[in-house]
């Protein structure tokens, strides 16, 4: 199975529950979460269903490309589910499954994973899942989310999709995955690895980069003051990839560290808050629209809860 | 068991006494469980299980969920006065459950007497209740007219009779377990549907049975039922993963589970790990390596339903890497055990429990070696970055490290133990230490820029000692570098090398003596700073490396090092000393009282004679040993009393003290009680210069009969005032003597209790 045959399967298994297969979001970002479908849409009462494929950048983890699965930039499959179907772990194993990943003939551990992005101001409970001993997926109950509790609880499924391509591909390096048919992972971004890796680390520039975070806060500041809340939250994205490049370069001490991740948050918590309470000046849309299909489909299963809690 | 059970239902026909206002008579009379007619047959019993099913459990959380489980539910039982035989808990990362066999069908039922106002209160002169009988009634829910009147030792009260009938068990659990469930508090909780009801994990399914019938209520959105969930992957019948178990009876639960693929009981789980981990670590002639294996054994165990070991094994060319990185890969990424060859060398091989057991594991096997592998070929990079810089070339980095806000930077730290830790070398009598001191100093923190203590924090002090050693910095710099965080636990293994003592030393007082300087001192269970942890690792070394040190004095230094740096001090704590050496010295109170069992009035009557100006651990352990032992000896109850004589009479009298004057004495016992303190003080001299305690406390044994002849034979308050004053005096010499050694003042004793008694 190539990488890109596990990106169909997972859309098209996710498509079938009923999710909205959304798009990669076109700015750089260390995980999946920041992503609007899953940061903006885990706050208020709607409900949302999305799957989603996330480049990621994490530029302290790049390696030259000399390490067999670090890399600084790579690929997630992201699934949100709000509410949090009561299924949620047999709906995954069963993801995991049409991957040919028959769980009977391997050992899959559910082992325990506090979440916490100090950045976003979100944590979470729940898992790392670890095929034969890899961690392939994170799996997270969200509790708050931008400083906001989350209600309805959002479970957010983040698949490692190139430990999984090894894993399935039995290969020892994940330049070594097929992409696709005749084409490796390495033949597309090996040399990215190292060149990003060298800037990450050697070349990239200090002074620029303070400057350019400074600018992006007051960007994002001013964005708020306009309620313009949904490009605010972009410049607050391009804060926290900022701040991962000085992180990666080994110029912030410890106490500017904090410092630099409080001044993110402080951002994250505001869009938050004002995305919050503009969906609520829209009537929350996708509540209403929620609702209407319930009342025109009422499910034996629901039913049947209803029935069980009153005895 | 018998006899439990009997305590249990003898306690259980107590409960429910209500407080009335009025003074009592016996509880026995006004409380009893009343079974009406007395021959009634014993009702039948039969167990209640109860399992709770749930999303995988953090590994932590499953012994203290059992345990509160247990407890909650028999606090419960006994407050519902249902009477049981025994209560057990066993569970897996999916299920905490508890069974109670032996368990009443009905509660005893309860009838009570509530005692309530005084006949005259509650009643007019026309024999009409007042409100007050009225306010009663309707408190305790009965009707005026059933009141009824006690006639007690202080007078008649109006009382009333309450009966509530035992319900059945069925009932009394439907109501209860939910409340049960509802106190299960952990160290995390979320929420996971609109219930708002929070739990460690989801709670997926409940399986309530009470005998052979099924218990229904509702909790955290879900009904309770006789339907569990066997292993995700495992078990006969091999159904699909969501097909649920019907238990008919509690005792057919264990054996059904275990055909679904799950060891409810940890006990088992555990003994199997062990065996099969120890089986294969035999087989390729290691053995487990020991510091972590309960860790990472209790780990297994929580993270199983149907645990299996299995062997594999890593590239050799890793074992290139220090063993502490290896060890510590494997365990904190991996959990896996670390096998240690012949002649403690690692081997290139590693156990993990699984979850699985499959006819063949290759499959897993390779999996776990291929996670592996690329784990310690990320240690590889960061072993290759750190070697880049060498460990003096990092110095510079480390002020960009903050030691503490109010502290400044690891940097600063580091400055202070360059002046601080060669005055700790000197106050040992390390001398020859000086100049490699200030080397190991200056690179004790350097290791806390590189790349794998910033992945591996538990392993600084191991770094510094592998990057110093490449970097030829003498060998003992290296070592004690590798030793300047033992203890790492409280009962870690001590620094070998003088060396690397005098660095932890020098670390852990300089790090209590900055926080305290800027008024961060632990308070009740407060100690972010792992401060406590800290003071009891230097108590340890100075006590069992037998160092004579003086520590207020280093204190003191210490302190002044801080002054030279213009940290700020705090305003609250104006001896920084006194308070240190407090702290220090309940730290080594509680390492005597574990480690020797020494009794706290020991320690109070040697602490109460330390001078307040000197803080010699080493030796005031010796003293506590001394006292220790000698107050096991049969006369030293009686030295005791006789001291005790003394102290008491020097308090309460008043006189000039003065000399000695022989020509003053008229009896023959003060004249032996006066030789016999010359006499001992010589000895007491002699051993005290050699420290030798034990010796000292013997000498003054032999003042025992001096002193009780002296008390014998004179009276202290002559007539005479300047006889009386000698006389003092003379007890007064015993008392400097004694107390040169403790204030045996404080020591309790059978005799000198029973002495008090008979006094006051």
């Amino acid at each position: 199975m190539t990488l890109q045959d596990l990106i169909l399967s997972l859309h098209q298994f996710w498509s079938t529950q009923h999710c909205i297969l959304t798009q990669p979001y076109d700015t750089e970002k260390g995980a999946g979460t920041f992503n609007p479908s899953t940061f903006l849409r885990a706050l208020g009462p709607e409900p949302w269903r999305a799957a989603y494929i996330e480049p990621c950048r994490r530029p302290t983890d790049g390696r030259y490309g000399d390490n067999p699965n670090r890399l600084q930039h790579f690929y997630q499959y992201q699934v949100v589910l709000k509410p949090a179907p009561s299924d949620v772990q047999d709906l995954y194993l069963k993801s995991i499954a049409s991957l040919g990943i028959n769980p009977r003939y391997h050992d899959i551990q559910f082992i325990q994973d506090d979440w916490e992005s100090p950045t976003l101001g979100a944590w979470g409970l729940g898992w790392e899942v670890r095929l034969d001993g890899m961690e392939i997926t994170q799996f997270t109950y969200f509790q708050e989310v931008g400083g906001l509790e989350v209600d309805p609880v959002t479970v957010e499924l983040t698949y490692g999709l190139e430990r999984i391509a090894m894993y399935v591909q039995e290969v020892d390096h994940v330049f070594d995955v097929q992409w696709s048919e005749g084409v490796t992972y390495g033949q597309l971004y090996r040399e990215a690895e190292v060149q990003h890796s060298t800037y990450n680390f050697e070349l990239a520039n200090v002074e620029m980069i303070r400057h350019t975070f400074d600018a992006n806060e007051r960007e994002c500041q001013q964005l708020l003051e306009h309620d313009l809340v949904i490009p605010a939250y972009d410049y607050c994205m391009k804060t926290s990839h900022l701040f991962n490049l000085l992180d990666a370069r080994g110029v912030i001490s410890v106490a500017e560290r904090t410092e630099y991740i409080t001044r993110v948050r402080g951002l994250a918590r505001r869009c938050a808050k004002a995305y919050t309470a503009q969906r609520e000046g829209l009537g929350f849309p996708l509540l209403q629209q929620d609702v209407a299909q319930k009342a025109t489909k009422q499910s034996p299963n629901t039913r049947r809860v209803r029935t069980a809690s009153r005895s | 068991m018998k006899s439990s059970r009997l305590n249990m239902r003898r306690s259980a026909t107590t409960q429910g006494k209500t407080g009335g206002r009025a003074p009592s008579p016996s509880a026995k009379t006004r409380t009893r469980s009343s079974t009406r007619k007395p021959a009634r047959r014993q009702s039948p019993v039969a167990s209640l299980l109860l399992e709770l099913g749930t999303e995988e459990l953090p590994a932590s959380f499953l012994g203290p969920a059992l345990q509160q489980l247990s407890t909650l539910l028999a606090t419960t039982l006994r407050e519902q006065r249902l009477n049981y035989d025994s209560i057990r808990t066993v569970g897996t990362p999916r299920r905490l459950v508890v069974c109670v066999d032996g368990l009443v069908a009905k509660q005893s039922a309860l009838q009570q007497e509530v005692m309530g106002p005084p006949r005259s209160i509650a009643y007019d002169e026309q024999g009409n209740p007042t409100k007050a009988a009225q306010g009663f009634a309707g408190t305790q829910g009965v009707s005026v007219e059933a009141l009824q009147i006690r006639e007690t030792a202080k007078g008649a009260y109006v009382c009333a009779l309450k009966y509530e009938p035992g319900r059945t068990t069925s009932v009394v659990l439907t109501e209860h377990l939910p409340k049960v469930i509802q106190q299960l508090s952990f160290k995390k909780s979320m929420k996971w549907n609109d219930s708002q009801f929070r739990f460690a994990r989801p709670l997926r399914w409940i399986l309530a049975l009470y005998g052979t019938r099924t218990l229904r209520f509702a909790i955290g959105g879900v009904t309770s039922g006789a339907k569990t969930f066997g292993h995700r992957f495992l078990g006969v019948p091999r159904s699909k993963n969501g097909v649920p178990i019907i238990i008919k009876n509690p005792a057919s639960y264990e054996a059904a589970m275990k055909r679904s693929g799950v060891m409810v009981d940890p006990q088992e789980r555990r003994t199997v790990i062990q065996d099969e981990v120890r089986g294969l670590a035999k087989s390729v002639k290691g053995t487990v390596y020991a510091e972590h294996h309960l860790e990472l054994l209790e780990q297994a165990v929580n993270t199983a339903e149907w645990p299996h070991a299995i062997l594999g094994s890593f590239p050799p060319n890793f074992l290139a890497l220090p063993q502490e990185v290896l060890i510590t890969a494997m365990k904190e990424h991996q959990g896996y055990f670390s096998l240690i060859g012949k002649h403690g060398v690692l081997l290139p091989k590693f156990i993990t429990v699984t979850n699985m057991k499959l006819p063949n594991m290759a499959v897993i096997r390779q999996g776990h070696e291929r996670v592996l592998s690329a784990r310690l070929n990320d240690a590889q990079y960061f072993f290759r970055e750190d070697r880049k810089k060498s460990l003096a070339d990092r110095v510079e980095d480390l002020q960009g490290i903050t030691f503490h806000q109010k502290l400044g930077s690891m940097h600063q730290k580091v400055c202070r133990l360059q002046s601080f830790v060669p005055r700790i070398a000197e106050a040992i009598g390390a001398h020859e230490l000086k100049d490699v001191c200030e080397r190991a100093a200056y690179l004790a923190k350097a290791d806390l820029s590189t790349g794998m203590v910033g992945e591996f924090p538990t392993l600084q002090g191991v770094m510094g000692r592998e990057y110093a050693k490449q970097d030829g910095e003498r060998t003992e710099v290296s070592e004690a570098l590798g030793e300047v965080y033992l203890p790492g636990s409280p009962d870690g293994e001590l620094p070998r090398t003088t060396l690397g003592i005098v660095l932890g030393l020098g670390d852990r007082l300089d790090t209590c003596t900055a926080f305290f300087f800027v008024g961060m001192i632990p308070s009740g269970s407060e100690d972010p700073l792992a401060l406590r942890r800290l003071a009891y690792g230097f108590v340890r070394i100075i006590v069992e490396k037998g160092l004579r040190v003086n520590v207020s004095q280093l204190i003191a230094e210490a302190e002044q090092i801080l002054k030279s740096q213009n940290v700020a001090k705090s305003a609250s704590n104006d001896s920084v000393v006194a308070s240190l050496v407090e702290f220090l010295i309940e730290r080594l109170r509680f390492f005597m009282k574990t480690r020797y069992g020494i009794a706290d009035d020991r320690m109070d009557a040697v602490l109460a004679a330390r001078p307040s100006t000197v803080c010699d651990c080493t030796d005031l352990v010796a003293r506590m040993q001394a006292l220790h032992h000698i107050a096991a000896r049969p006369e030293f109850d009686a030295l005791i009393g006789g001291y005790t004589r003394v102290s008491r009479i020097l308090q309460k009298e008043q006189w000039q003290d003065d000399r000695i004057n022989q020509a003053l004495f008229e009896h023959e016992s003060e004249r032996s009680l006066f030789e016999a303190l010359e006499t001992a003080r010589v000895s007491l001299d002699t051993h005290l210069v050699t420290h030798d305690y034990a010796g000292a406390m013997t000498t003054l044994l032999q003042l025992k009969t001096p002193i009780d002849g002296f008390f014998d034979g004179v009276m202290v308050n002559a007539p005479d005032q300047a006889v009386r004053a000698n006389r003092l005096s003379l007890l007064g010499r015993v008392n400097q003597l004694f107390l040169t050694l403790a204030d045996f003042s404080r020591i309790q004793t059978s005799m000198n209790s029973c002495h008090t008694n008979a006094k006051e």
